[in-house]
């Protein structure tokens, strides 16, 4: 029997010639990585240190913060919070990256996204490295667990495979790939396992895509995502990559939880309904559905194609009075490249408010509903509270919807907008 | 060391599959910091006088998934305040399972509980024999066992402690 690419994975770093799912192990990650948030970095960095005397990381190169949430900081608690963590980066030489975009994103951008590399982070939405080979596993408190010790315990996961197969209709986008995975294989379908992906969708589909569909694994109960790396990931990571590792893939004959064939040829663009991201329906039964702003951003969406798509649609056209759009790259570099190439123009005459790549707007800090208020999103989640008042509303739908959505002030079939 | 055996009531079946427990506190109380305070919210819109009801070491159970979505930590905080000790269910989403299991928070994978467990049953919960005995209608369970790591975990109470275990167990070995 052979082996899956997440088992070869935990066997290299194990420092194990294989290792099977469902063992125990004890496991080195390559890299751990965190963006400071209250309740999580500075605890460990404080637990860290009263708790088990650690004043420095041996390694300082496994080590990588981030700073994406609370930027730019709105209150001195924030600053403080971000000033620690540059200081504790400073004391550990531990790379502290800031107002360069998502975290999860500029890891993959400055070579964390290694094919073959494990890595570890408190938010689960770091499986978007799985687009690369790379093994990433969002563990909450746990993360404590890789700051203090060289090796963590983990169970090897099991893999659920799904192949999708079929090409995109247009309009229809990664987003609207993944949101239909969870349709066919339940909120549970993946429960506490690896989900790996495959088909002929995911060998066609660009790698911004695929970063889209592994970022929300954990929404089928998967612990990570990961694609075997084809040439098209490889050209992108190997170049970057931090460290040099052997790039694994899965054995033809590797033992999977379940395989899953999903057609999404005849796939239409969906929506997320309130108040669950397991709540996936199709876009046209919600059409006409009032609508109040719209959110084009975050770490599953909110990249090159995302924005292009979105520019499209609005090109020539008007976001309709009084609707909010707020479009925020995912990334520094995405936006640089969204300008230099006009696409940002685009959106902007549109009358998009456009602004530098943050979490914020994700999370409810920025751009927040009140009461009886209604958003599309591309965020991550549209669970109740989750961008403002408990009593709004968040459709998660793609980017294109949410540009169509902009112009007519309600859910709007974005195909008659798309041209390609 | 072991994980003691949990011995309560079953407080409250939560039937609901996916159940996202923010909804235990309400997701306008989730910023909540006073324990206090969330254990007076905890539950209030199934049952106004769940507090009064509860007893120290009383279990929760629940469906499939149980902790979908995205769980914050409050709604298990004011469950503890409340004297909840631990929580049975179906199956675990696994990022709830992973945070309540760092916080030291007995957490139960048993198939089969909800038809075989009613409201405000007796419940023994024996890691020695990986079983849920309902002592209110003299049946028994058997339950997923737990892998080392939360096994060590919950011994310690939760990941402070275990880490500070792991460090013993090393040095010992010197």
């Amino acid at each position: 029997m052979g082996h899956t690419i997440a088992e070869k994975i935990l066997a290299r770093a194990a420092g194990l010639g294989t290792v099977h799912a469902g063992q125990e192990i004890e496991v080195k990650p390559d890299y751990v990585i965190a963006y400071d948030f209250p309740g999580y970095t500075d605890v460990i960095f404080k637990q860290m240190e009263e708790e088990f005397g650690i004043r420095k990381v041996a390694e300082p190169e496994r080590f990588a913060l981030f700073i994406d949430h609370m930027v730019p900081a709105v209150a001195p608690h924030e600053e403080e919070l971000h000033q620690n963590t540059r200081d504790w980066g400073a004391k550990n030489n531990v790379p502290v990256y800031e107002r360069m975009g998502i975290g999860h994103q500029v890891a993959a951008e400055l070579g964390y996204a290694t094919p073959g590399a494990f890595a570890v982070h408190f938010d689960g939405h770091i499986s978007q490295l799985g687009t690369y080979g790379t093994l990433a596993i969002g563990v909450r408190r746990h993360l404590l667990e890789a700051f203090v010790k060289e090796h963590i315990k983990l169970k090897v996961p099991h893999t659920t495979r799904v192949n999708l197969d079929g090409a995109l209709r247009p309009g229809v986008t990664a987003r609207d790939v993944f949101h239909h995975i969870v349709r066919v294989i339940g909120p549970s379908g993946c429960r506490f396992n690896v989900l790996e992906l495959g088909g002929t969708t995911i060998a066609d589909m660009t790698l911004e895509g695929r970063q889209t569909i592994t970022c929300l694994a954990m929404f089928t109960g998967a612990i990570t995502a990961v694609i075997n790396p084809d040439k098209k990931a490889l050209d992108y990571a190997l170049p970057r990559a931090r460290k040099e590792l052997d790039v694994q893939y899965s054995d033809d004959d590797a033992s999977y939880t379940a395989v899953h064939d999903i057609d999404v040829s005849t796939l239409d663009p969906v929506v997320v309904i309130p108040p669950n991201p397991s709540n996936t329906r199709d876009l046209a039964d919600f059409v006409g559905t009032e609508i109040h702003l719209g959110y084009l951003g975050s770490c599953a969406s909110g990249r090159l194609e995302d924005l292009r798509m979105a520019a499209e649609v609005l090109e020539g056209r008007q976001v309709k009075d009084g609707f909010q759009l707020h479009v925020v790259p995912t990334s520094k570099d995405i936006m640089e490249q969204a300008a230099r190439e006009g696409t940002l123009a685009t959106l902007i005459a549109a009358g998009a408010y456009v602004t530098s790549s943050s979490c914020d707007y994700c999370f409810g800090r920025m751009g927040v509903m009140s009461d009886g208020q209604r958003a599309v999103s591309t965020g991550t989640l549209n669970v109740k509270g989750r961008m403002g008042s408990t009593d709004s509303e968040i459709y998660i739908v793609n980017a294109a919807a949410v540009a169509a959505a902009a112009i007519e002030g309600c859910i709007a079939d974005p195909r008659k907008y798309v041209k390609s | 060391m072991a994980i003691e055996n949990l011995h309560g009531r079953a407080a409250w079946v939560f039937d609901e599959i996916d159940f996202d427990v923010d909804q235990i506190v309400g997701v306008k109380n989730i910023k909540i910091k006073d324990v206090d305070e969330l254990a007076r919210l905890a539950m209030a819109t199934y049952e106004a006088d769940f507090a009064s009801k509860v007893q120290a070491g009383d279990l929760l159970v629940g469906n499939s998934n149980f902790g979908y979505g995205h769980p914050h930590y409050p709604p298990m905080i004011a469950m503890r305040r409340l004297g909840i000790a631990g929580v049975i269910a179906e199956s675990f989403s696994p990022g709830y399972w992973r945070g309540e299991i760092a916080m030291g928070f007995p957490q139960v994978s048993c198939q089969g509980i909800l038809t075989k467990v009613n409201r405000w049953d007796e419940l023994v919960v024996d890691w020695s024999q990986d079983k849920i005995f309902n002592i209110t209608q003299d049946t028994e369970i058997p339950f997923e066992p737990l892998t080392e790591g939360d096994q060590l975990m919950l011994e310690a109470g939760g990941i402070i402690g275990y880490l500070h275990e792991r460090n013993k167990a090393e040095q010992d070995n010197e």
